[in-house]
């Protein structure tokens, strides 16, 4: 009984960070209609930022975020700018897949090229550290990754709701031509849109950085979590990509009793395959997704 | 007066083609010239497969590499475990992929654009999942040898000239059926799904049933690609059976070649094929041959998303005098179209 409350607690904690992830590839897909593959390999570079940071300065990795989120901002914008803005709409959908493909392969290529494909992990004093928490042992590091997480997801929705460039993505996210008529400069709110879609990831690299071991390759690992997340939620979903990846993280972990870790990742591939079958729009999505 | 010229040149070129092929093991220089031409020919072989469901009907797969891959394991499998003799093994393993890819297909065909794509990375990773855990079956991550088809009498270089010549025959074929499907009603409907899903629906085009079956027929040759490759290369391994590159490969050669085009999924995977060989030889193997293939692969999407043979031929007619009519074909020609 106790093994399973553990995996359940576990899950919920590995659910927030998916949450966080999910939550960017929905903005991009929000404000472009895009597909970001590159999103996790992002992630990985975040995580590889962070790692070189505290082995340069001995300072702790959350530190890094105060370089890495407006970096990843800046990049974020760029990618929306220079690459993503640039091709057919016609065919946007499906060529943005390839062209973050691309871009994807070449931040794990040079990854693999500056810091070599040796695992690395960030020394933290408190790495061993756990905490009781409601009758299950939890290491600290996974509280604090999901702490980043939500206090991310929190500012994020408040940003979203309250602020008047939150009201202006909102309006470009839900209908593009009808918020250039009241007067939003959609293309401009597009590129802070990704530019925050990728700052998550910036946070949920470090986060990952926190508690497992980082290689250039590991962002295949995540990348079809996370797509079987959004599909799962619905694509252009915030609050049901959050739901979809609690669902799936709990699962997953409760499903590491019986099965182990290997099997239990494919887990999400057969949620994905059923959801597809089923409700091809997604379990939470909203209109957005009936046409994707 | 045009399509005469035009019909001169393309024959000429086939002719050129094909005589290089069957010339080419003989001139080849060393077995290493020859084992490059094999890796190549099986590049073209797999990027023409997977152009039946990307260039006709406009889904593009990430995750070509779930075919080439199980069709290998499958080819491999049935000679170790079953003892079919090899070529069956061959066959029955192209088989067995496109009765696997008709429940994938009926899955993954049912969402569009961006999903279809993510479906088919995932597809990839599962695949890759399993046949690494799975280890009593397939070998797990320690791989697994293929026996070869031929005696041991039958040295090196005649091995790579032999898989030549089996790959160029699995092409011809392959080309073939593209080429009979492009002018079949059938092709038209897929053509139509591509421009436009919902109004060939409308128009009576039964999408889901066309694709599905463009789906089949592509896993299928896929597969025997892989399958033939496993058979010459004589090992397997899940990491590289069910890579993401390989399958992004495919994408890469098709689209750089050109989608719609016979011969441009051809054309890519030699530039392609040659480009990467060029570069292991020059450069090693190094984590750059990543960049190298984004950045072409991005350089592609960006600027020639219709690929070399489209703009080869924009360039050709750009430097022809002007035509009098903006229709592509003349009335004459229409209406001896129309007499026929």
């Amino acid at each position: 009984m106790s093994l399973v409350f553990q995996s359940l607690v576990l899950g919920v904690l590995m659910g927030g960070l998916y949450a966080l992830l999910a939550a960017g590839l929905t903005l991009y897909f929000g404000v472009m209609r895009v597909v970001m593959i590159a999103h996790s390999a992002f992630l990985v570079l975040a995580a590889y930022l962070a790692w070189t940071f505290t082995v340069h300065t001995g300072l702790d990795p959350m530190l890094s975020l105060l370089v890495t989120v407006p970096l990843f901002f800046v990049l974020g914008v760029a990618v929306q700018r220079l690459l993503v803005a640039r091709l057919r709409p016609a065919t946007l959908t499906m060529m943005s897949v390839l062209l973050t493909f691309a871009v994807a392969l070449a931040v794990e290529g040079a990854l693999g090229f500056v810091f070599t494909g040796t695992h690395r992990r960030i020394p933290l004093s408190y790495s061993g550290a756990r905490l009781e928490l409601f009758g299950a042992s939890v290491a600290l590091v996974k509280l604090i990754a999901f702490g980043l997480a939500a206090v991310t997801l929190v500012g994020l929705h408040v940003l979203l709701k309250v602020t008047r460039f939150g009201q202006a993505l909102r309006a470009t996210m839900q209908h593009r031509e009808a918020a250039r008529l009241l007067g939003v400069d959609t293309d401009r709110v597009a590129g802070f849109g990704f530019g925050l879609g990728l700052a998550t990831a910036a946070v949920g690299g470090t986060a990952l950085a926190l508690d497992s071991t980082i290689y250039p390759s590991l962002h295949w690992h995540w990348i079809g979590p996370l797509m079987a997340i959004i599909v799962v939620g619905g694509l252009g979903s915030v609050a049901g990509a959050a739901i979809a990846a609690l669902l799936l993280g709990v699962g997953q972990n409760l499903l590491q009793i019986p099965l182990g870790t290997t099997w239990a990742q494919t887990f999400f591939y057969a949620a994905l395959f059923v959801t597809l079958i089923l409700r091809p729009q997604g379990f939470f999505g909203g209109r957005l997704a009936q046409r994707f | 007066m045009r399509s005469a010229s035009e019909k001169v040149v393309k024959s000429v070129g086939l002719i050129v083609l094909v005589a290089f092929v069957v010339v080419f093991p003989g001139i080849a220089s060393d077995p290493f010239v020859l084992s490059v031409g094999v890796v190549i020919i099986s590049y073209a072989v797999l990027a023409t497969a997977w152009n039946f469901v990307g260039g006709f009907t406009g889904y593009i797969s990430l995750g070509h590499a779930a075919y080439s891959g199980l069709g290998g394991y499958a080819t491999g499998l049935l000679i170790l475990r079953a003892e079919v003799n090899p070529w069956v093994a061959l066959l029955l393993g192209g088989v067995v992929v496109a009765v696997l890819a008709v429940p994938v297909g009926i899955a993954a065909l049912r969402v569009r654009g961006a999903s279809f794509v993510i479906v088919s990375i995932a597809l990839v990773l599962v695949l890759l999942l399993v046949f690494q855990s799975w280890e009593s079956v397939t070998g797990g991550s320690d791989g697994l040898r293929v026996p070869r088809p031929f005696g041991p009498e039958v040295l090196r270089p005649e091995q790579h000239q032999r898989f030549f010549y089996l790959h160029a025959a699995l092409l011809a074929v392959m080309l073939l059926c593209w080429w009979a499907i492009d002018r079949s009603r059938f092709g038209m409907g897929l053509k139509g799904i591509r421009e436009d899903e919902d109004k060939a629906r409308s128009l009576g085009v039964p999408t889901v049933r066309y694709k599905l079956a463009a789906f089949v027929v592509s896993a299928f040759f896929t597969a025997l690609g892989g399958g033939l490759y496993a058979l010459w290369f004589g090992f397997l391994d899940p990491i590289f059976q069910f890579s993401i590159l390989v399958g992004s490969n495919m994408v890469l050669m098709s689209l750089l070649g050109g989608v719609r085009s016979l011969f441009g999924p051809l054309v890519g995977a030699v530039v392609v094929g040659y480009a990467t060989e060029f570069f292991k030889a020059q450069y090693g193997d190094t984590q750059m041959h990543l960049v190298a293939m984004g950045v072409l692969l991005a350089a592609v999407v960006l600027f020639l998303p219709d690929g070399i043979i489209p703009a080869v031929r924009g360039l050709v007619a750009r430097l022809r005098p002007k035509q009098a009519s903006i229709r592509e074909v003349t009335q004459e020609e229409l209406a001896e179209e129309v007499r026929r």
